[in-house]
């Protein structure tokens, strides 16, 4: 079991998507980078309130390529999605406590992109997304959601 | 919020237009600051009356284009500024239906020649000399227009006058006799001299202004008949102006009315408005006229006690003041004096409810006096030659009441005009045109003076920002302190109509106040060899 | 203007200027061509009454500002365009005196629909938090792209089971009527007449099936109207000022009658005083379907049965507005701020619409060519925007639903009814806020459904959607289907203003989307796809 948010555990999920995907017919050949930018939000312990942890991941073939850390934006480099949202959000995804299309939904997670094309491709999304929310064992090095309101919180309710 | 260029320009005007194009072109940050939610200031076509006619508010005739330098140094021809020049140029029409008197284009001087003829051969003659003369001086004219204006003296002026129409009985002594003199000496046919004295207000001077004789030989008779028709509407000369001023860089910013120019230390450093402070670092020009420049946005406490009685002492109005009639129609007016002439149905400017000279210099010196004169205007329907102006199969009809100053009458008085006075032209027109009865038109409306003055700070209405009389003109402009665009505010110029050489659409105010700028700060100067100015 | 250019664009709206400007911006050499004499199309600002009184004559309302890409890439506000977001955008009043407003504060629009019925509050607090959630979804799936099918989007709905997901959302919307919508999840007549309302103004007709597809991104949107500081048409000088910085030229005035086709290419255009411009890259076409293929093409150049589909199959919103705009020297005093004060302060008010049943009534004698009893909506942008007139004074806009070609004599019969319906409405207006007597009217001009057509041709039938808003005729069905994708059967002609998807309004987006497909065309570098 893999540590969340690990060059591990990030293997692990990008070969169960793999895996899911290898089972599907008429993946779409294009190239696609993707940017997904985790916040830190001052409740997850996994990033640093006001800290950013950003990761390029590359599908090719339908596939997912190779996935890396990243510092920022590469200005030479041309996204074709950014998912960004909370820690938290993506804790909870992992968890399994949050669905990865309510989030998107809910605007917990933001999506900018060829929207059409993500839509034309809802079954293998829906794939990578199963994946990432269930596909790997994931341990919680940290603590795990739901997590307990911050002190901040608590003094605020 | 501060915002901070090297030059400001206020007011949007065709003026302030050319300034700031220039101005960019030059290296200067440059923003244009437009009270109003449109540029362009007089050269205004709208929609005032019904949807898809047009009228020109304002500006109508164009005399200048083909000499103005900003259309050759921007190409505001491949900005979309296109032009038609109708071959008719003006006329005068009778309700007896006796023959017009028309003047045509100066490439047709012998139909001008036929049409005179019908009632004087040596006024024909004598017309179409001085047109000749007054054309072949068109390139020092120009140049005159184009150039911060020097004092010439008295004698200077006589010897051009004498050399380029001594033999035709012209004397120095012209340049003391007032537009009426003139034309009375030279011109026998009543039907002309009524002709030419509305003429010479709408394109020059006061009729009876002593000392505007030359005025009238050099600059009416130069310009009369020299009309071009701005395809679309007068404004898309502005649009052009604003096209290439945007190409360059110039920021526009409309509905921002200026409040106050901010003064340190003798020098204009900026100005005040509702979104705060703009500052200058090296030009502020103004395109507002002479009285709202110097005592509303400078103040008096920054002037000397000269400059506020010289600010105070400019006068507007009575002669460039008039009213706008604009009329939406089935057909074009058929005038009863078509029959001798058919030009006189395709007139770019039609006089109309003027039986003489008589009547017309009673109609032009009532308005003087503060009266309503009687129903009676220039008229044009520029649909005749543009469709765009009218819906298919209609027209547009506009004109120009000489009428009294704002201040002349109540706001309840000029409500009155407002409602009555259209349908009493209306009346005066069908005399003389058959076909101009309630049934022919649409709908009609009509602009006033007073609303010229809200509409665009033109005060009193006066579309030049300042009376042309000989003490106004010229290097007197506004008056002889002020006369070369300069002010006594460092950095604070003056680029509008209230600046030689006037109203009319030249931007040549604009034009010489970027020449008195660049001297002043060592910036290109415009001005082009092979041109002259 | 010289004799070619890389792009050709006809109509100066604010599609040809963004989809000009963009070109521009791309290195293309560009000119936008326009009939008028001013450019702007619907972002229509002029002086009708009175000098200094600024009336918007036609789009008056700008929801998209702080959402469209265009507004950012373009620099919209660098060029000096400001925006007022009212804060209270709407009410509706109610002829026993009671009101409804709608807030930029979430808490008391709730409050005031609370006041009606508490379920209903807590209702629409879900539903626009949901909306609001996925409203940015939506924007860039459903607006700021090139459109699917609907049957893309309901399956793609459908894998990611988002009527699962949410408690508003669902497959079965697209069959919907707003009113079933609106019956489904509220109680309260005068609540779910509002809200049908506004989808009316949006020109989401309440009782026409499928649109309830497009309710929960109006609701997610319901406090985002905002108003052009000045009048609408700055925003079309900005959108100028960009073309025209990066080396475009709008030229007015210029009447196209023909788009010139050589080998089944469009190649140029020709205009009324007969000068030819040819574009070596492209013609766009941001007028209206019936211009483009019925005036300005040849039969030879199209497909044997377009220009019969066009005549047939085109369809238009089957109801206008009646407008009037007045210059006022007094403020609208509704008798009923003694209910709700803040009535006084709404931006938009809804007069007289308490249930779904009255609108569904007009619109059915709207639709038969009669004009109802006015219950005009009316706004009066001096309230949060002083500039528009002069000091102490007001503009005011009434806009009444109303049919183009009034039964039994057509849309001629405007002519000498406009004035008459316009007093009307007027009156209508007085009932509400009986303080409105002749002497706070300096003047007033009506703006018929004729006048719309005259003065803009491209809304044909005074269809100021350019297009109806239906079902139907969505998504890549919008005009027609061979022309949903922006492409049209002449190479290198394009059509790219509100006829196409999404639709009329100022949304920037069927230009913004045009650019997408020309760029793939074209094969030029799309900067603007930032992610």
């Amino acid at each position: 079991m893999a540590d969340i948010y690990t060059p591990e555990w990030y293997s692990e999920v990008r070969d169960a998507m793999n895996a899911r995907i290898a089972t599907m017919k008429e993946l779409p050949t294009d190239e696609i980078l993707i940017k997904v930018e985790i916040v830190g939000d001052g409740v997850s312990p996994y990033v640093a309130a006001a800290a950013e942890r950003h990761f390029l991941v590359k599908i090719e073939d339908g596939r997912c390529a190779w996935y890396r850390e990243v510092e920022g934006d590469d200005p030479a480099l041309t996204l074709n999605y950014r998912f960004r949202g909370s820690t938290t959000t993506f804790d909870e995804i992992a968890v399994g406590l949050e669905d990865p299309i309510n989030a998107a939904l809910q605007g917990g997670i933001k999506v900018r992109g060829d929207m059409r094309f993500l839509m034309r491709q809802a079954e293998q999304v829906q794939v990578l997304l199963e994946a990432y929310a269930t596909g790997v064992q994931t341990s919680w090095p940290k603590g795990r959601p739901p997590y307990a309101p911050s002190e901040q919180e608590q003094v605020r309710a | 919020m501060t915002r901070t260029y090297e030059a400001i320009v206020i007011g949007s005007g065709h003026n302030g237009l050319c300034l700031a194009a220039y101005l960019q072109r030059a290296g200067l940050s440059t923003v244009v600051l437009e009270r109003r939610h449109e540029e362009g200031g007089g050269t205004n076509t709208e929609e005032p009356v019904l949807p898809g006619f047009r009228h020109n508010m304002h500006a109508q005739f164009m005399e200048f284009f083909d000499i103005m330098p900003m259309i050759e140094d921007f190409g505001l021809e491949d900005l979309g500024l296109r032009t038609v020049m109708p071959e008719a140029q003006a006329g005068i029409t009778f309700a007896d239906g006796r023959p017009p008197v028309i003047l045509h284009r100066p490439d047709l001087l012998d139909r001008t020649h036929e049409s005179i003829a019908r009632y004087s051969r040596a006024d024909a003659d004598r017309y179409v000399e001085l047109k000749y003369r007054a054309a072949s001086l068109e390139q020092m004219l120009a140049a005159n227009l184009y150039t911060i204006p020097q004092p010439a003296s008295l004698d200077e002026q006589g010897e051009m006058i004498t050399s380029g129409f001594g033999d035709m009985g012209v004397g120095p002594q012209f340049l003391m006799k007032s537009p009426k003199n003139v034309i009375d000496e030279l011109f026998e046919t009543p039907e002309l001299r009524a002709l030419l004295y509305r003429a010479c207000v709408e394109w020059g001077y006061p009729i009876d202004g002593q000392g505007t004789g030359a005025g009238f030989l050099l600059f009416v008779m130069w310009t009369l008949g020299n009309w071009k028709l701005v395809l679309g509407g007068t404004h898309g000369l502005a649009k052009a102006m604003t096209q290439a001023c945007y190409r360059e860089g110039v920021d526009l910013v409309e509905n921002v009315m200026v409040d106050q120019v901010i003064v340190e230390d003798g020098r204009a450093v900026g100005v005040r408005t509702r979104l705060g402070e703009f500052r200058a670092t090296k030009v502020v020009a103004s395109n507002a006229d002479l009285r709202q420049t110097l005592l509303d946005l400078v103040g008096g406490e920054h002037l000397s006690a000269l400059w506020v009685q010289r600010a105070r002492a400019y006068r507007y109005g009575p002669s460039h003041v008039l009213g706008t009639p604009c009329f939406c129609l089935y057909e074009p007016p058929h005038y009863k004096s078509a029959r001798w002439d058919p030009a006189i149905d395709r007139c770019f400017y039609t006089m109309v409810g003027f039986d003489g000279p008589d009547d017309t210099i009673r109609y032009i010196r009532d308005a003087y006096s503060g009266q309503v004169p009687k129903p009676a205007a220039g008229t044009w329907v520029n649909s005749l030659w543009d469709a765009s102006q009218a819906p298919p199969g209609r027209h547009a009809a506009t004109g120009w009441y000489f009428l009294p100053c704002a201040s002349e009458l109540t706001a309840q008085e000029w409500a009155e005009v407002r409602t009555t006075f259209n349908e009493q032209f209306l009346d005066v027109w069908h005399e003389s045109a058959p076909n101009m009865n309630r049934d022919n038109v649409i709908a009609h409306k009509l602009y006033t003076p007073d609303q010229m003055e809200r509409k665009n700070l033109m005060r009193e209405g006066d579309f030049s920002n300042g009376e042309f009389s000989a003490d106004q003109i010229g290097p007197n402009r506004p008056f002889p302190e002020a006369s070369n665009y300069r002010t006594e505010i460092d950095a604070l110029y003056l680029c509008g109509p209230s600046s030689y050489p006037g109203g009319g659409v030249h931007a040549a105010c604009g034009y010489n106040a970027y020449k008195a700028i660049a001297e002043d700060l060592g910036l290109p100067s415009p001005a082009l060899a092979e041109r002259g100015y | 203007m010289r004799d070619a250019y890389d792009a050709i664009i006809i109509g100066a709206g604010h599609n040809g200027l963004t989809l000009g400007a963009y070109l521009a911006r791309s290195g293309l050499e560009v000119l936008v061509l326009e009939r008028r004499h001013e450019e702007g199309g619907g972002l229509c600002t002029e002086e009708l009454t009175q000098p200094g009184f600024l009336h918007n004559v036609h789009a008056n309302y700008h929801t998209f500002v702080d959402l469209a890409p265009p507004v950012h890439d373009l620099d919209v506000r660098g060029h000096g365009v400001e925006y007022v977001r009212p804060d209270v955008q709407m009410a509706s009043i109610y002829d026993d005196g009671t009101a409804l407003t709608i807030h930029t504060d979430l808490d008391k629009t709730c409050g005031s629909i609370a006041r009606f019925s508490e379920q209903d509050a807590e209702t629409f607090r879900r539903l626009y938090t949901e909306a609001h959630g996925y409203v940015d979804l939506l924007l860039g799936t459903l607006m700021y792209q090139p459109p699917m099918s609907v049957k893309e989007l309901t399956k793609a709905l459908s894998t990611f089971d988002v009527e699962g997901r949410s408690e508003f959302l669902s497959v079965k919307l697209r069959r919907e009527t707003i009113n079933q919508f609106l019956d489904q999840h509220f109680t309260h007549p005068k609540v779910k007449a509002h809200l049908a309302f506004h989808g009316a103004v949006c020109a989401y007709t309440n009782d026409v099936p499928g649109l309830a597809i497009g309710f929960p991104l109006l609701v997610g949107k319901i406090d985002n109207w905002h108003l052009c500081v000045g009048g609408s048409h700055r925003l079309a000088h900005a959108l100028w000022r960009d073309l025209a910085q990066h080396g475009g030229v709008m030229v007015s005035d210029a009447d196209v009658r023909v788009i010139v086709v050589e080998d089944g290419r469009a190649v140029g255009v020709r205009l009324a005083d007969g000068a030819e411009i040819a574009a070596r890259r492209l013609v766009a076409s941001t007028v209206s379907v019936e211009q483009t293929f019925l005036e300005f093409l040849e039969p030879a150049a199209l497909p044997a049965e377009l220009p019969e589909r066009v005549r047939k199959d085109v369809k238009h919103k089957d109801w206008s507005l009646f407008s009037v705009h007045l210059a006022m020297s007094a403020l609208p005093r509704y008798e009923a701020a003694a209910f709700d004060p803040d009535v006084d302060r709404a931006w938009v008010v809804n007069l007289g619409y308490g249930s779904l049943q009255e609108l569904n009534a007009d619109f059915d004698a709207v639709r038969a060519g009669r004009l109802p009893e006015p219950k005009p909506n009316a706004a009066v942008n001096s309230l949060y925007d002083p500039t528009d007139a002069p000091a102490g004074c007001f503009t005011g806009l009434l806009r009444q639903f109303a049919p183009f070609s009034i039964a039994q004599g057509g849309e001629g019969e405007w002519e000498s009814l406009g004035r008459w319906y316009g007093y009307r409405c007027i009156e209508a207006w007085r009932r509400y806020a009986p303080n409105l007597t002749d002497d706070s009217i300096i003047d007033w001009v009506p703006y018929t459904p004729q006048e719309i057509t005259q003065k803009l041709p491209n809304m044909v039938r005074g269809d100021w959607m350019m297009g109806e808003v239906s079902l139907a005729n969505m998504l890549d069905q919008r005009p027609l289907p061979e022309l949903g994708q922006y492409r049209t059967p002449v190479d290198a002609l394009y059509m790219a203003g509100s006829t196409q998807h999404p639709h009329g309004f100022i949304t920037f987006a069927p230009a913004y989307n045009a650019l997408q497909v020309i760029a793939d065309d074209l094969g030029i570098d799309a900067w603007w796809r930032q992610v």
